[in-house]
């Protein structure tokens, strides 16, 4: 059981070293790529946690996540193309 | 069968590791995103199964395995609808391609 | 702007409905007897609406083409044999580009031409070429002479046309031509 807590430590860490690029990175469009893995790993560090909990309401927060990071990304795009 | 568990969420580690190391050295922000759909796919891949058999086999829960399906299924479809959106609107708003890029027929084409 | 037609309108409904099931957890409860009659009936007013707005978005013909059980059993028979062996592979490909040391990337954005008409067939190989590391579409072109997309690949394996769609699309074509034409 406590093998789930320390994965989901492990993606968190990666998360964090993405901030690397979201930070440092020379253009807009990194940012932007660098802040979607980001969420991606997030979810992942969260469905981890709801299995290590054993509650399923982490898992809404996953979902509620995925859609606005979704969302954001396809946004950013369209702006970034200049048809918004 | 703990195991399996394990070593699925372990190699989905290993190709999510292998996504952020490449993100953090390819040349231009294209490459960066096909090291970052790495981190999309498989990445999130092997960690969805072992949920869905740990909830359906130790938990007991088939609500929650339906709904961590779903959470997968749901990642799997809008990662290249962003991917898509994100690349052709980089195109668009000038980001450079790399010095070891070796052809661009999108923008010979633009330019006619 | 597109009217909303009543087949559009009933697919998007039943889709929006198997969603709304999935996402509250009430699968197991329906199979078994027991599901709790409000969720249910919350599901169908919910999934009325949504249809009511978003169906002229989602389906411009052919509302009932995916309804057919042996293009469904094709269709995952696809996404999980065919489509999974592309995935891995080049995910092993991309993950030892990265971890190499020399950085072996030789990217270049080709031009590809597809023989695929429907637009839920371009949609389905688009998106199935980007899913795949190492290949993102950027862009579909409709030119005299058929279809045409362009694809930024981070290892250029041949510079014609045509030997590059083969190389990047493989099977896959073939198969989603099954699927959707």
């Amino acid at each position: 059981m406590s093998m789930f807590i320390f994965l989901a430590i492990c993606f968190a860490a990666l998360a964090l070293i993405l901030l690397i690029r979201l930070f440092g990175g020379p253009s807009a469009a990194d940012r932007a790529v660098a802040a979607d893995a980001i969420e991606v790993l997030t979810d992942m560090a969260l469905v981890l946690f709801a299995l290590y909990s054993g509650r399923s309401i982490y898992l809404d927060i996953a979902l509620v996540t995925a859609v606005l990071g979704f969302i954001g990304s396809v946004l950013i795009g369209r702006y970034l193309e200049g048809k918004l | 069968m703990i195991y399996v568990i394990y070593a699925l969420i372990i190699v989905s580690l290993f190709f999510a590791a292998a996504g952020v190391v490449g993100m953090l050295r390819m040349p231009d922000a294209y490459c960066r995103m096909q090291s970052s759909t790495n981190v999309g796919t498989l990445g999130t891949l092997g960690v969805m199964i072992a949920a869905v058999l740990y909830s359906a086999i130790y938990l007991h829960d088939g609500g929650m395995a339906v709904k961590c399906a779903v959470i997968g299924i749901f990642l799997i479809l809008t990662n290249p609808i962003a991917g898509h959106a994100l690349a052709k609107g980089a195109y668009h708003h000038g980001v450079r391609l790399s010095k070891k890029t070796i052809m661009d027929k999108y923008g010979e084409d633009m330019e006619k | 702007m597109r009217k909303t037609t009543l087949p559009a309108f009933i697919s998007t409904l039943v889709v929006c409905y198997i969603f709304w099931l999935l996402i509250t957890g009430q699968i197991p409860a329906v199979f078994k007897g027991g599901a709790a009659p409000q969720i249910l009936i919350a599901g169908v007013l919910v999934s009325i609406l949504a249809a009511a707005f978003t169906a002229r978005f989602f389906i411009h013909s052919r509302a009932f083409h995916l309804f057919n059980p042996v293009r469904l059993i094709t269709l995952l028979f696809y996404c999980v044999i065919i489509f999974m062996k592309e995935l891995i592979k080049a995910n092993i490909d991309v993950a030892k580009r990265a971890l190499s040391p020399k950085l072996p990337v030789k990217p270049g954005i080709v031009k590809v031409p597809t023989e695929l008409k429907s637009d839920y067939g371009l949609s389905m190989l688009s998106n199935s070429i980007t899913l795949t590391p190492g290949t993102i579409t950027m862009d579909v072109a409709d030119e005299e002479g058929g279809t045409n997309l362009y694809i930024h690949w981070i290892d250029v394996g041949s510079e014609d046309p045509k030997e590059a769609g083969d190389q990047i699309k493989g099977t896959m074509e073939n198969w989603i031509r099954r699927i959707f034409e």
